[in-house]
């Protein structure tokens, strides 16, 4: 299937019909966006905290890899919750957003910080207990959270923007 | 109440900040978004607290630990959230003053903040009584009360924009 073919399926779908408040659902899409947004805030607000450790900015006397399992579950689950609403808010226009410049460079910020996270946990992150403790992590421990840190940021910044160019 | 609201949105409208925040496109886009990465901070630091209080996050920083490190951050996020608050408002007063939920958000942020405060105090008053598993009496409803004010707070702040036209 071309990727027009597919966008145009997407917005074939009952879903998608839904979500352009077809069958008189027409708060759907509002109630939808607000649930991607109390998703997101979770994602940021709690891979943030991590970020901060790793920059060597906050949290110093907690241990990374023990700061890590506390937090990083809760990114996780908030991170499904916002791909569960956000392909739904999608699928509603795909053609519309999978075009608009400011959802390529939120989807590529997204990419580089899934790079990032990559590179950090087989590299870095693989000799955690040998700085764990420490209050300022090596260097490159403390590079992966400040990309971080500023690509979420992006993610934001260019999620937001979609709504004022679409 | 309305009428009054709307006299005074009007008068915000046409003052000369305002008349420039207008004009300026990028100003309300990029003060939404910074206003949204810091509800964001503010909203996983409390979600992150009143999991911890109602005994449903894995073992992790005790209860005081959580308050000291994340209370500061949320206070400072919460002023970045005034100040960014504010320059919309400036920018737009008609769409805020006119839809009923801007004013629902405004007091469920004096609920939740007056909870916060009051809570970020009591830890530290008797830092024991909370880090032991039998927290006292109180605590599970805070949580709840608490993650219910800030999920409110963001319904009704991304319906500001959803429903203000029909108020007018």
């Amino acid at each position: 299937m071309t990727v027009p073919g597919f966008l145009l399926a997407a917005e074939h779908t009952s879903f998608a019909a839904a979500m352009r408040g077809e069958f008189g659902w027409e708060w759907l899409f509002p109630i939808v966006e607000t649930l991607h947004v109390i998703a997101l805030a979770m994602v940021f607000g709690s891979v943030v905290m991590v970020d901060l450790r790793l920059a060597g900015a906050t949290s110093r006397n907690s241990a990374v890899s023990r700061l890590s399992s506390e937090v990083l579950p809760y990114t996780w689950g908030a991170f499904s919750c916002a791909i569960v609403t956000g392909a739904l808010l999608f699928v509603s226009k795909a053609h519309v957003y999978f075009y608009n410049l400011q959802f390529q460079l939120k989807f590529l910020c997204m990419f580089l910080a899934g790079v990032n996270m990559a590179v950090f946990h087989f590299g870095a992150y693989r000799h955690v207990l040998e700085w764990d403790e420490r209050h300022q992590p090596p260097r490159a421990a403390r590079l992966a959270g400040a990309l971080s840190i500023a690509l979420w940021i992006g993610v934001i910044f260019f999620g937001r923007w979609i709504g004022f160019t679409t | 109440m309305l009428r009054i609201t709307h006299h005074w949105a009007n008068w915000i409208a046409s003052t000369a900040l305002s008349g420039w925040l207008q004009n300026e496109a990028w100003v309300v886009p990029t003060s939404q978004s910074i206003h949204i990465v810091s509800v964001s901070v503010v909203v996983g630091s409390a979600v992150i607290i009143d999991l911890r209080l109602l005994g449903l996050s894995a073992s992790g920083r005790s209860v005081s630990q959580l308050v000291d490190t994340l209370v500061p951050w949320m206070y400072r996020a919460l002023a970045a959230l005034l100040l960014t608050g504010l320059v919309q408002t400036i920018a737009e007063p008609v769409r805020q003053f006119v839809a009923p939920v801007f004013w629902w958000k405004m007091l469920m942020i004096i609920g939740v903040l007056a909870l916060t405060v009051g809570f970020a105090r009591a830890v530290r008053r008797n830092e024991a009584a909370w880090d032991t598993p039998a927290r006292p009496a109180g605590a599970k409803w805070f949580a709840l009360i608490s993650m219910g004010l800030w999920v409110g707070i963001i319904f009704c702040g991304r319906f500001i924009g959803y429903t203000w036209e029909l108020y007018l």
